[in-house]
């Protein structure tokens, strides 16, 4: 059934003309969205057929994006942008790929490592986060030695911040040993670059010859009112999510670290909710206290996403929303309670300007207080090794991600704009490129932006609602395990094919790449028998076809980027005047036709 | 040579209006008059059936035979202008097609003799009698011709080397065809000497569709309606044949604010515009996120005789071929 | 001596498996199609297959909704709502073609269903040609 050919027609193709579905040209990776999801829905219904079929899509994933796995649970950028959304709901590609990691994830542990040729130079990657690696995987299959310098005691970088009920540890550590092994990138634990030992300069010496900076921003902010720092940040008590997180993540905070405990957690963010949910499950009595308002249609609603707010809430977390904290107060160095006047307004037209109502303000009672309210990078190792311009900004350029001043270093991820996961990863295979064209001294910014066009959503008469995400009811969620129920193979194989494929057949090929058909021809037009009689144009779902008035009259045309060779078009023809080339179907008719003129008539 | 090239107008299964057709062609009648000799033309001059046959092989240089095929008659005189003819042009819908006769297929022949010459309400017919092909009077053999189980198109029954469609063709188109094969200045055998594309290239009509043309009511027909005299039918909702149908009428009947029924038949390298008509209607027919198709397309009162009106014969279930084995082609 | 009805069986490849001509009826009495879509399907097709000789269609087409071209199958069932008509003016029973909505990836079913139209056409008798 499933009988994946190899065949050179069937790989995507490198879009000549710039379109892409939204949910593609929204994924900073533009990851094959379209094609896994219609490999998907064509999955055989049974597990035991449908195993290998799904380890096909997943080492087609992991081709061009190695953290697939972990995207498939805690991204899903695409879905905002999804044809769907508007229709019945987005589709749910976050829990596809989650469908496809969990059975490729053991797989990945015992997969053979590709053998790669390492004939090019030395690159050295600075910090094993996402930016990282993804620059490192990718340099390595272009041939180049990487090194990772990494200067905690694991790789992975924020991403352990990501608390384990959003992402399974397994899922994680399988990903970041995978990729290692994968393409062979040697690392190197414990050791900062930066400081002391190990400047630039002692790199370049051992025989790097480019450097890729990706250190992040492990320094969280501390909490300030106005232009002052808030008192009493070192009180007992008093902690940083992001440390918080950390300590969690490397299994050094007991159970029921919070019990009988009132923590209040100042932020909102994801990043604060993460904290929070956290605290929630350690037992404590948590609020959030959040300096934006709930409305988050307006600009100063709280950025943290809906549905961790919603989690938040079942939960049994109390948010305090419209909230800045003056003053921590103390007793016997002990943190005791928060004041906090009301917050009239986050942002004007600077920018960032809260303005408080000194006359409204609450007082909190509170055991432990979390920062969490952003987290920046380490300044001085920058400017050390002038990477800083005048201004004390990073001195980069953000097509190439080329520093200014020092031309064999690059700086991505976090470090040069905080972002998300996969806007990390994207940094690192911009990195990846520029570095190899610096290396072999070819101009370095051809080509680089890339502008797409995204297709809208077909035409039907009824579009299909989404699927109820399952949760764990609330008051059994409070432990480390997901509390999201995944797809099964029927769910998922319904989801999938719920979309809608709105891409160009060029960039997706699915059906080709599994045998379903032998090529995709686009529509072609008899312009000797078309007449402009518009039936076409009436009979395409796609809306790839139009009618053009030229010298020889009215004709219709078709959008080659738009067709999806359905024949829709061909059969409502009244001229015969639209082909799809070669077509199966005339040639099985054809054999049909001899059989029934010779087969055996009826004898009555 | 000085001599005149003879041709010869003859009618089948006629109903005279492709020869009015001729006729119509009225000054340019005089024309062809002056450049041909009209060596037989029924509705317009007497003649016997020995008149034809006692012409040469290929003596006459054009044959304009209009009408289909459903007697014996008509085959009979169908092959001697074959034989006698160095070309032969279908004239008129019923040659190339079949025509509107060809509705009769139907229906079975012993249906059709039944109610034409025993059950009709106006006959009298108490023992039930039905014409034979042959008969004895008065020490006489008489003869009728036989009445054939279906209708044919004029190239199933002989070769033709040219159509000239229409119910009837206009004029115009006539006496192009003639003059060009007066002139020799001809198109390959088997052509059609009329337009190539189907009606909408030149319908006026066709600009004011709308971009996505979409019919989602009722069907209407055009004596239930006051249709719009500049609006394309079938963004009115009522069908209009336009799409399947070749052009070159002069769109005499949108002109006149009747929709096309499709008398001019298929465009090249269709040979059942009937049936391709179908799918496209499929297309165009709407009916919203809660309508009934069903509903809709019973709406559209007598399907078969809409789509078929003009071409049963040459379609895809309606055809059937008479050509013997043996026949030369000039 | 019963009759054998001669069956063509369209079935969508999206919706019912789509490498089952590799391994579909080895009757010689049916003959399996897979198409792209059931609504690629051209009603002079359908006109040709009886013309040439089959007591009956199948068409299989995936359930409403669920069409990965969109509507293709609702553009077949409208199709098939004027074919119809033609068919029985031709003296071919509407039971003679039919079409199936529904989702079986695997095509696991269709040797049922073609059992099961092949009865229904055993039990309609030899197609009367006289208007053929």
């Amino acid at each position: 059934m499933w009988n994946t050919v190899s065949k050179g027609t069937a790989a995507v193709e490198r879009a000549v003309k710039q379109y892409l579905p939204p949910c593609q040209e929204q994924c900073p990776i533009n990851e094959d969205i379209q094609r896994t999801n219609v490999l998907i829905s064509l999955l055989p219904d049974d597990p035991e057929t449908a195993a290998p079929a799904i380890l096909q899509i997943g080492d087609y994933l992991y081709d061009k994006n190695p953290f697939f796995s972990v995207c498939g649970y805690v991204c899903g950028l695409c879905e905002l942008e999804c044809n769907y959304h508007a229709k019945g709901g987005a589709i749910k590609r976050r829990l596809l790929k989650r469908f496809i990691s969990d059975t490729y994830i053991p797989h990945l542990e015992t997969r053979e490592e590709w053998s790669l040729i390492k004939h090019k130079e030395n690159v050295a990657i600075v910090g094993g986060g996402p930016a990282g690696l993804m620059a490192g995987f990718d340099l390595s299959r272009r041939g180049y030695r990487v090194t990772i310098f990494e200067a905690s005691d694991r790789l992975g970088g924020a991403l352990w911040l990501i608390p384990r009920y959003r992402l399974p540890e397994r899922v994680l550590t399988s990903t970041l040993e995978g990729m290692v092994r994968m393409v062979g990138m040697d690392v190197r634990l414990n050791t900062r670059i930066g400081q002391g030992k190990w400047t630039l300069e002692k790199l370049r010496n051992e025989g790097f010859k480019a450097i890729f900076i990706a250190q992040g921003t492990p320094t969280p902010r501390t909490l300030t009112f106005g232009r002052n720092q808030v008192e009493g940040q070192d009180l007992s008590g008093v902690m940083y999510g992001q440390t918080f997180l950390y300590e969690v993540s490397h299994g050094n905070i007991r159970p029921n670290y919070f019990t009988g405990k009132k923590v209040l957690v100042i932020g909102g963010g994801n990043v604060a909710f993460d904290v929070a949910r956290t605290a929630r499950r350690l037992g404590g009595e948590t609020s959030i206290v959040a300096l934006e308002c709930e409305d988050k249609a307006s600009r100063d609603g709280i950025p943290a996403d809906v549905e961790e707010i919603r989690g938040a809430w079942e939960e049994g977390i109390r948010i305090i929303y419209s909230r800045g904290v003056e003053k921590i107060i103390g007793e016997s160095e002990r943190m005791k309670g928060l004041v906090c006047p009301r917050c009239v307004r986050v942002y004007d037209e600077k920018g960032f300007n809260p303005a408080f109502d000194p006359a409204d303000t609450l007082v909190l009672d509170g055991d432990v207080l979390i920062v969490t309210v952003g987290q920046g990078p380490d300044w001085t190792a920058l400017q050390e090794e002038g990477l800083v311009d005048g201004h004390g900004r990073l001195a980069v350029d953000p097509v190439t991600l080329q520093s200014r001043n020092r031309k064999p270093v690059f700086v991505g991820g976090d470090l040069r704009k905080i972002g998300f996961m996969v806007e990390a990863m994207q940094d690192g295979l911009v990195a990846a490129e520029s570095i190899e064209r610096y290396l072999q001294d070819r101009d370095m910014t051809e080509g680089r932006k890339r502008v797409f066009e995204v297709q809208d959503i077909p035409m039907r008469r009824h579009y299909l609602t989404e699927p109820e995400v399952v949760w764990i009811p609330p008051e059994k969620r409070m432990h480390f395990q997901l509390f999201e129920r995944g797809f099964t193979l029927t769910e998922a194989i319904e989801e999938a094919r719920r979309c809608l494929a709105c891409g160009p057949c060029i960039s997706c090929k699915a059906c080709v790449s599994i045998g379903l058909r032998d090529s995709l021809n686009p529509a072609e037009v008899l312009t000797d028998r078309c007449c402009g009689c518009g039936i076409c144009v009436s009979a395409c779902f796609y809306s790839a076809i139009q009618l053009k008035d030229v010298d020889m009259g009215r004709i219709s045309l078709t959008d080659a980027f738009k067709c999806k060779s359905c024949g829709m078009c061909v059969s409502s023809c009244p001229s015969g005047a639209r082909t799809l080339g070669e077509d199966a179907l005339e040639a099985a008719l054809m054999t049909a036709a001899a059989g029934l003129q010779n087969s055996p008539g009826a004898v009555p | 040579m000085g001599e005149k090239p003879k041709i010869a107008i003859c009618w089948l299964g006629a109903c005279g209006g492709c020869d009015e057709a001729v006729v119509d062609l009225n000054e340019g009648l005089l024309e062809v008059a002056e450049a041909v000799s009209i060596e037989l033309w029924p509705v317009a001059m007497d003649f016997k059936y020995d008149h034809l046959r006692n012409f040469g092989k290929n003596e006459l240089a054009v044959g304009l035979v209009s009408g289909h095929v459903r007697n014996s008659e008509h085959e009979e005189v169908a092959h001697l202008l074959r034989e006698r003819c160095r070309i032969i042009i279908g004239l008129g819908t019923c040659a190339c097609f079949g025509g509107t006769p060809a509705m009769a297929n139907l229906i079975s022949r012993e249906e059709i003799l039944d109610t034409v010459y025993v059950k009709a309400p106006s006959v009298v017919n108490p023992l039930g009698k039905l014409p034979q092909p042959e008969t004895e009077w008065e020490g006489e053999t008489l003869v009728l011709p036989e009445f054939m189980d279906h209708v044919y198109a004029l190239n199933q029954v002989i070769s033709v080397d040219y159509f000239i469609p229409g119910c009837p063709p206009p004029p115009e188109l006539i006496k192009n065809g003639i003059r060009a094969v007066l002139t020799d200045d001809l198109p390959p055998k088997g052509s059609t000497l009329a337009p190539r594309k189907a009606l909408c290239e030149t319908c006026a009509r066709n600009k004011t569709k709308p971009i996505r043309l979409e019919i989602h009511g009722p069907i209407r027909r055009i004596h239930e309606v006051e249709a719009d005299p500049e609006i394309c039918f079938l963004a009115e909702g009522i069908l209009c044949m336009g799409p399947a149908t070749r052009t070159g009428c002069g769109e005499t009947c949108i002109k006149t604010n009747i929709p096309c029924r499709g008398c001019f038949g298929p465009t090249p390298g269709i040979t059942d515009p009937g049936s391709r008509f179908i799918s496209s209607l499929a297309a165009l027919l709407k009916v919203g996120t809660t309508g009934d198709p069903e509903a809709v397309m019973a709406s559209i009162g007598d399907p078969v005789g809409y789509l078929y009106r003009f071409t049963h014969p040459v379609s895809t279930l309606g055809e059937r071929c008479l050509r013997k084995a043996t026949e030369e082609t000039p | 001596m019963g009759y054998e009805p001669k069956l063509v069986c369209f079935s969508c490849k999206f919706g019912w498996g789509y490498l089952r001509d590799l391994d579909g009826p080895k009757e010689a009495s049916v003959f399996l199609i897979p198409v792209e879509c059931s609504g690629k399907l051209d009603a002079i097709h359908l006109l040709k297959v009886f013309k040439e000789g089959a007591d009956g269609v199948l068409i299989l087409a995936c359930e409403e909704g669920h069409c990965h071209f969109q509507e293709g199958n609702f553009r077949a069932l409208k199709m098939l709502y004027l074919l119809e008509e033609v068919l029985w003016a031709h003296g071919i029973q509407k039971e003679r073609v039919r079409i199936a909505f529904s989702l079986d990836p695997e095509g696991r079913g269709i040797p049922d269903r073609i059992v099961q139209m092949k009865n229904s056409l055993a039990a309609l008798g030899p197609l009367d040609r006289a208007l053929l």
